[in-house]
């Protein structure tokens, strides 16, 4: 009985060693949000190259959310296991609102104290950040040129509004669309640069030998502000300007029926869809308007970084999720997040080529990914940095209806109106909102323009506001 | 309410068409249908045309042209029930996209309009058969050059001067060589040649005319143009005229060059012309010495793996002009600075092309010579683009 058990035991033994489980260490799960243009996450060259690159093996959980802040909270709620979360590709949250869940500790802190990792971005950082787009279709329609000045504007505005150049017969036309949601879809922004510099995201403050100044008690502003208000009184600037979600323009913008004939924005990827030719080849930039006494301006921004990805502080495995995420701000991973394989989706410029911003290339883009459905990299998701050398310094892919390429063709038109550097204050919230609120009272007619009473009581707030 | 309903027609044959896709994994062409080659020369009206496109899916057009979005908006209201995706490419780029696609087996578009006069098409698209022509039989007798070379040529344009009319009354200049002079250094506008065929075309084709260069530098400057021993008079030309030159991506960036002040004078395609109607100065050069341009063309073209052969057809013969060369596929394509290539279609420039000063590129011989003019234009390019922000 003994003699037989031993083969048996050794048998046992074997299967029961061919059966244990793998030394291997656990995948590193990271949430990502489900994106079109992104095949699958399992199997996407960047993905496998970061890999390899840090000896993880990632583990994906995808995100259907589109609200970064919903998405945390139902997280923070829950006994999911995650070890990093990557923002990206409409799915995003303002720094402003991770704040909460730093203080409450469920963020994992940087050696230098940050709760996140940042995503520097995927187009260029600083420019022109407002450019007003025209309805050619329209213009052509009604045999009208592409305006210069405001006055000019006025006129195309009038003719859209009262001459159908959508030709259904119905006086549906919106003449100057705009939103609420940002500063660059208020169209009002844009023409009071014609007055006089005029920069919100800087509470419209400049700096002049340390000295805050600003634009918005000059003559000239309210000269703008009355050019706006007049606007709004014939129609022609959209009643709901300050109403309408950025969303909501973009339907406006991408219906069928061809309802506006201009918007302003900061990149035409921001309201017109993209993979839409018919709709982009619908609208032409417009340089800056030179207004009544020959100021042009354009406005200058700095893009700050977005959120890029967290790392949540219950995660037993931080260090590996810190390693996956510094690798993935290294310049050798940026760029392959940015343009894909090197030598098969891009390769560095032997300088015979021009980029989309007229200059000297760096980067030739040879198969061009971004926004496109495709498993080359995340399409933006998670913390990048490519230098601006090679944001400015790409080629064009040759698609007239590439959205990276119609922008910078446009704020390259604005480039010779944007103001000196190192002049602009940092923004101030309660003047802003003291400002915000009543430039949009003076457009809608809440307040009067033209009344100096009414002028010398904002004058009045605003200096006190000012000397704080 | 009915545009709403097409459009949700068109998308969800586009979503049928991307599950059938999907489903039928990417084999080029659909089994028992009718191939492009061998139905490229069949009479067919566009009747039957219509009934057998109505069974078909949407119907993708790869082409240069952003005109061809109004081409399909004008053909679906005529063809209700058909539906037409454009994607809107440059030149070298559309020919790598058509041939990649018909490498890996992928029956991605269906109409091809390309410019055709690098002799890049001919020779990769045209001689390897991924594209056919289709010359329906009573739209034939009414094309200028038929079939030229394989190719159909659907619009003749120009590859040309142009000056700033808001800055100058009349052109400024009457030589070429006047475009070397140090007072336009960064006031000419030119897309870049190793991106733009029909630049490359103007650029490659003017050194089989250095006889004429050199004339015309002899009555521009009063001596013999000196050329160094194994150059030509066309690359003195370029080399000295490059470092005015600011290169572009493409026409478009030109005509607003033009069109804001920055440029005085900008090579360009003539079609851009139609932005006069949105205010651009835009003045062409009909007459310089020795030539102000070259003649372009562009070409409609099946193609070979096209899933939609018989919307492909009907389309073709709507961009046409249909039998009488009235149709309103031809009209986008009517506009100022092109010209027809039927012989019963009113032109879009009141200059007919004979009077303008222009020379025609041999494609056999940019083919010939692609290495070497592909080499020139890298140094020059290198050269001056380099250092510009």
């Amino acid at each position: 009985m003994k003699g037989r058990l031993v083969p048996v035991l050794l048998l046992l033994s074997l299967l029961a060693g061919g059966c244990a489980p793998e030394t291997r260490p656990e995948p590193l799960r990271v949430a990502i949000p489900d994106s079109d243009h992104v095949q699958n996450p399992d199997t996407n060259y960047y993905v496998n190259w970061l890999e390899e690159r840090t000896g993880l093996e990632l583990e994906f959980v995808t995100i259907r959310r589109r609200d970064g802040e919903e998405y945390l909270d139902a997280l923070f709620a829950s006994d999911a296991e995650v070890d990093a979360v990557l923002f990206g590709d409409g799915f995003t949250i303002p720094e402003g609102a991770l704040r909460r869940f730093a203080e409450a500790g469920e963020l994992s802190p940087g050696e230098d104290g940050t709760f996140y990792y940042a995503n520097y971005g995927d187009s260029v950082r600083h420019g022109p950040g407002q450019i007003l787009w025209i309805n050619c279709e329209w213009l052509g329609a009604l045999g009208l040129s592409l305006p210069r000045t405001t006055e000019e504007l006025r006129d195309v505005l009038r003719a859209f509004r009262t001459r159908d150049p959508n030709g259904n017969g119905v006086a549906d036309e919106i003449p100057l669309a705009g939103s609420a949601d940002d500063y660059a879809c208020q169209p009002a922004e844009l023409l009071l640069n014609s007055y006089v510099y005029n920069d919100p995201y800087h509470s419209r403050l400049t700096l002049s030998g340390g000295e805050r100044k600003t634009a918005a008690s000059e003559n000239a502003f309210r000269e703008g502000l009355a050019f706006c208000a007049a606007l709004y009184r014939e129609g022609l600037l959209d009643a709901r300007a300050y109403e309408r979600r950025a969303s909501q323009l973009a339907e406006l913008v991408n219906s069928p029926e061809n309802l506006v004939g201009a918007f302003t924005t900061d990149s035409v990827s921001a309201v017109i869809y993209q993979g839409n030719p018919e709709i982009l080849a619908r609208y032409m930039h417009v340089a800056p308007l030179r207004g009544p006494h020959g100021a042009q301006n354009a406005l200058y921004v700095e893009r700050e970084p977005s959120v890029g990805a967290i790392i949540p502080a219950r995660s037993k495995r931080q260090d590996d999720a810190r390693r996956l995420l510094d690798t993935m701000l290294s310049e050798e991973a940026s760029l392959i997040a940015r343009y894909g394989e090197q030598g098969v989706d891009w390769e560095f410029s032997d300088g015979s080529d021009v980029s989309i911003y007229g200059g000297a290339s760096t980067v030739v883009t040879k198969n061009y990914l971004w926004n496109t459905p495709q498993n080359k990299h995340l399409n933006g998701i998670g913390p990048m940095r490519v230098r601006e050398e090679y944001l400015e310094g790409v080629t064009w892919n040759g698609v007239n209806s590439d959205a990276e390429y119609i922008d910078a063709r446009a704020r390259t038109s604005c480039r010779p109106y944007l103001p000196e550097s190192g002049v602009f204050a940092e923004r101030d919230e309660a003047l802003s909102d003291y400002l915000d609120a009543a430039v949009r009272d003076f457009i809608t007619g809440k307040r009067e323009i033209g009344s100096d009473a009414e002028w010398n009581e904002y004058l009045s707030g605003l200096d006190a506001l000012l000397r704080r | 309410m009915e545009r709403i309903s097409k459009r949700l027609g068109c998308a969800l044959a586009a979503l049928t068409l991307l599950l059938c896709a999907g489903c039928a994994g990417t084999a080029s062409g659909t089994e028992g249908a009718d191939a492009p080659a061998e139905t490229a020369r069949r009479a067919e009206t566009p009747e039957e045309l219509y009934a057998r496109a109505l069974e078909e899916d949407v119907l993708v057009v790869y082409t240069v042209s952003t005109r061809v979005t109004a081409v399909k908006e004008s053909f679906e209201a005529a063809y209700p029930g058909l539906c037409v995706e454009v994607r809107d490419l440059r030149s070298p780029d559309l020919i790598d996209a058509v041939e990649k696609n018909h490498a890996e087996g992928l029956a991605a578009c269906d109409v091809v309009l390309c410019n055709d006069n690098s002799g890049d098409f001919k020779e990769r698209l045209v001689d390897t058969g991924v594209v056919v022509p289709y010359l329906p039989e009573d739209i034939a007798p009414h094309m200028k050059e038929g079939l030229s070379g394989g190719v159909l040529p659907f619009v003749y344009e120009a590859e040309l001067l142009f000056y700033d009319g808001g800055g100058f009354d009349a052109c400024p200049i009457d030589n070429l060589w006047a475009l070397t002079e140090e007072r336009w250094r960064g006031r000419v506008y030119m897309p870049n040649p190793l991106r733009s065929f029909s630049t490359y075309a103007f650029c490659g084709a003017t050194f089989e005319h250095c006889g004429e260069l050199e004339e015309a530098y002899r009555d521009y400057a009063g001596r013999e143009l000196s050329v160094p021993e194994g150059s030509s008079a066309a690359a003195v030309f370029w080399e000295r005229a490059a470092k005015n030159i600011v290169f572009t991506n493409s026409s478009d960036e030109v005509a607003e060059a033009l069109g804001n002040g920055d440029a005085a004078f900008g090579v360009m395609v003539s079609s851009k012309l139609r932005l006069r109607g949105v205010g651009y100065a835009l003045e062409p050069v009909w007459r310089l010495e020795p030539f102000a341009g070259c003649r372009t063309s562009c070409a409609a073209m099946l193609a070979a793996d096209a899933r939609n052969v018989n919307c492909a057809k009907l389309f073709l013969r709507f961009l046409l002009g249909e039998a009488d060369g009235a149709g309103a596929g031809g009209e986008p394509f009517r506009t100022p600075g092109t010209w027809s290539a039927r012989d019963d279609a009113a032109d879009g420039t009141d200059v007919p092309l004979t009077e303008i000063d222009l020379i025609v590129p041999d494609q056999e011989r940019l083919i010939a010579r692609r290495q070497e003019l592909e080499r020139f234009w890298t140094e020059v390019l290198k050269e001056n683009t380099a250092g510009r922000s």
